[in-house]
């Protein structure tokens, strides 16, 4: 009697499990690994009402993320969208599928320098749809500098900036300090053992400078509002535009060192059920409402200028550099590390450091 | 024979399922973290393998021993602190109130708060400790500050008071539990020998409830280290603690052999503390004898 109550809850748990797994994986439903304001119900929900494929997003604040989470069993995903840097990452990992890109009605014209991109494309197989782009800046609150800073050298030099600086919780940080330490034109993306430990050691000099590394836009827009920091670097366009809307005037500016170039491509992960709604959505998010919808949220820039072109003035696309060819060569443009596992860990060292 | 068979049977029932619970979600997992430690790391997972170069890393590379010790000593802190706020408020709860409806009260009321999310009351100090926090606006209001200071906030000062507020009960009940077991008969006969109040508490009350302060201590302790939440709310570019790199060692750095290792490292630390304190109480139980 005890044993089969027992089989019989058994057999419940099972089925209730079966059942939620189950609808999961129902049609017409996209769960996406994604950035802060890159699925904004304001153009996403235009796409839902024409498809009828519902878009659930997560949530990364790293690009480390991406293939973190899917090796950590993230098969409940369908699209993903690293930075060309780790794009490569989810492709050697075997975590996406190639992309038919003759289903893609505005593939054409996206930026070359995007869609030929070492990392989206393999074996003469496309990996990945590029979708927004942009620099990693400085910026400052307006009013708390007399004179604007010029060099991120300002970050160690001037006291009066103690515990007032934010830096993002990310790799990235070492490639600006490898610029500011080598040269503007130091191979940042191959440094040696001894040149990253120059680096962590005068990243953990800034620490006693540091109020919080930020992990996310909402915490880094936070910590502006609040008081608590007068200057970090950003994902350009974005969080100053957050800023703006409660009333705090914040300034960008690309240091002396230069700044990151970066640009984020969706890519498709393998054996996802709902490929349909996958190619619906790279479709979409590469067309005028899905690029307009985009820009418009991030304050980024997009893949595709000539989508753009349908919603922004021409002063809008100058402002936006989409009108530039040459701006996106002047970033210097994020890649995959040559010995990625030295770099994470020379962050790791940096912020476990005491 | 037959009544020994149908014992056996019943026990067999009654104890398969949690027996198979805990060989499922806790001795297979923990037998998998143990074997993955040995494994290697290569670009971009591990293979399988038996080496010992996770753990030479976690030796020889002093980033781990900075943030190890740093996670014991702010752990230790956190249940200093629970225990400073805990035990009077349980002596107080155990011997002072003395309407059995108001201290029934009071006790939910201390307890109550672990129902509410931890992260929103994580947050909550966020607000209270804030450059333009409750705190820091107390201050300046009554003059004691003429700035804001950052002194409260992120940093390990901020990591101690929140997990310390968040841990207090776990100290507060076994406290209560052992103190209200003892006799009062004991108290007065203590009062009768001519003990001053202290003395009975000193050599009485004390004694009598260290069981109960040691688990607290245990509770909070295990709680405190493995905590990875406060640091990110709370703590400053100064506060990771063990469990933020064993997360990222298992999330960004995609190194589980490595965060494995530091698992297994993690859980004998717990285990040894578990271990000591039990050793203590009963080296206690003897000398009460």
């Amino acid at each position: 009697m005890k044993k089969r109550l027992l089989s019989t809850v058994g057999g419940a748990i099972l089925a209730a499990g079966i059942a939620a797994s189950g609808t999961a994986q129902a049609e017409g439903e996209l769960n996406v690994l994604t950035w802060e304001g890159y699925t904004d119900p304001s153009f996403v929900e235009g796409f839902e009402a024409a498809t009828g494929c519902k878009v659930t997003p997560t949530y990364v604040g790293s690009n480390d993320e991406f293939p973190a989470k899917l090796a950590g069993g993230g098969g409940i995903y369908d699209l993903v969208s690293p930075s060309l840097d780790t794009t490569s990452i989810m492709m050697k990992a075997g975590f996406v599928e190639p992309i038919d890109t003759s289903r893609l009605e505005h593939w054409g014209e996206v930026y070359p320098q995007f869609s030929g991109h070492d990392g989206i494309n393999s074996d003469g197989e496309v990996y990945g749809v590029p979708y927004t782009w942009g620099a990693i800046p400085f910026m400052y609150r307006a009013d708390a500098f007399e004179t604007a800073p010029t060099s991120i050298a300002q970050l160690w030099d001037d006291p009066d900036l103690a515990g007032e600086i934010s830096l993002w919780d990310d790799k990235t940080n070492l490639y600006i300090t490898a610029r500011m330490l080598f040269g503007n034109d130091a191979d940042i993306f191959d440094l040696s053992d001894e040149q990253l430990a120059q680096v962590r050691d005068k990243l953990i000099e800034l620490k006693p400078m540091i109020r919080k590394y930020w992990a996310s836009a909402g915490e880094l827009v936070n910590l502006y509002a609040n008081g608590e920091v007068t200057i970090s670097n950003t994902w350009g366009g974005y969080q100053s535009a957050l800023l703006a809307e409660q009333g705090i005037e914040m300034i960008e500016f690309i240091p002396e060192e230069n700044a990151d170039g970066w640009a984020d491509a969706w890519q498709i992960v393998k054996g996802t059920p709902n490929e349909d709604c996958a190619y619906q959505w790279l479709n979409y998010a590469i067309s005028p409402e899905g690029q307009c919808g985009v820009v418009g949220i991030t304050g980024y820039s997009g893949a595709n200028p000539t989508a753009l072109e349908t919603c922004k003035t021409p002063e809008e696309m100058a402002a936006l550099h989409q009108d530039d060819f040459g701006y996106i060569d002047s970033l210097v443009l994020w890649q995959e590390p040559v010995r990625i596992d030295a770099y994470i860990n020379t962050w790791n060292a940096v912020k476990a450091a005491e | 024979m037959n009544h020994a068979r149908r014992h056996k049977l019943g026990f067999w029932v009654l104890f398969s399922a949690p027996m198979l619970w805990w060989i499922i979600v806790l001795l297979v997992p923990y037998l998998i973290m143990l074997s993955i430690s040995f494994y290697s790391r290569q670009f971009p997972f591990h293979v399988p393998d038996f080496q010992f170069g996770n753990y030479l890393i976690l030796l020889q590379d002093s980033q781990y021993w900075t943030v190890l010790l740093r996670s014991v000593k702010v752990s230790i802190l956190v249940s200093l602190a629970a225990f400073a706020m805990g035990y009077p408020l349980a002596y107080f709860l155990a011997f002072k109130v003395q309407s059995e409806r108001l201290r029934l009260f009071l006790y939910v009321a201390t307890i109550v708060p672990l129902w509410v999310s931890y992260l929103l009351r994580a947050y909550t100090w966020k607000t209270i400790l804030g450059s333009e926090g409750i705190l820091n606006s107390f201050l300046m209001w009554v003059g004691i500050l003429d700035e804001p200071s950052t002194l409260f906030l992120y940093n390990e000062f901020a990591m101690v008071v929140t997990m310390a507020y968040i841990f207090t009960p776990f100290m507060v009940m076994p406290i209560y539990a052992s103190l209200e077991k003892i006799p009062r008969s004991l108290i007065e006969a203590s009062k009768d020998l001519g003990a001053a109040r202290f003395s009975t508490f000193w050599r009485i009350t004390l004694p009598l409830t260290m069981p109960g302060v040691l688990a607290g201590f245990t509770f909070t302790f295990g709680l405190s280290v493995g905590d990875f939440v406060s640091p990110l709310l709370v703590g400053g570019p100064y506060s990771n603690m063990i469990s933020n790199v064993i997360a990222t060692q298992f999330g960004m750095a995609m190194n589980w052999p490595l965060g494995a290792a530091l698992g297994v490292v993690m859980l004998f630390i717990v285990l040894g503390v578990i271990t000591a304190s039990d050793k203590l109480e009963r080296a206690g139980r003897l000398n009460l004898g």
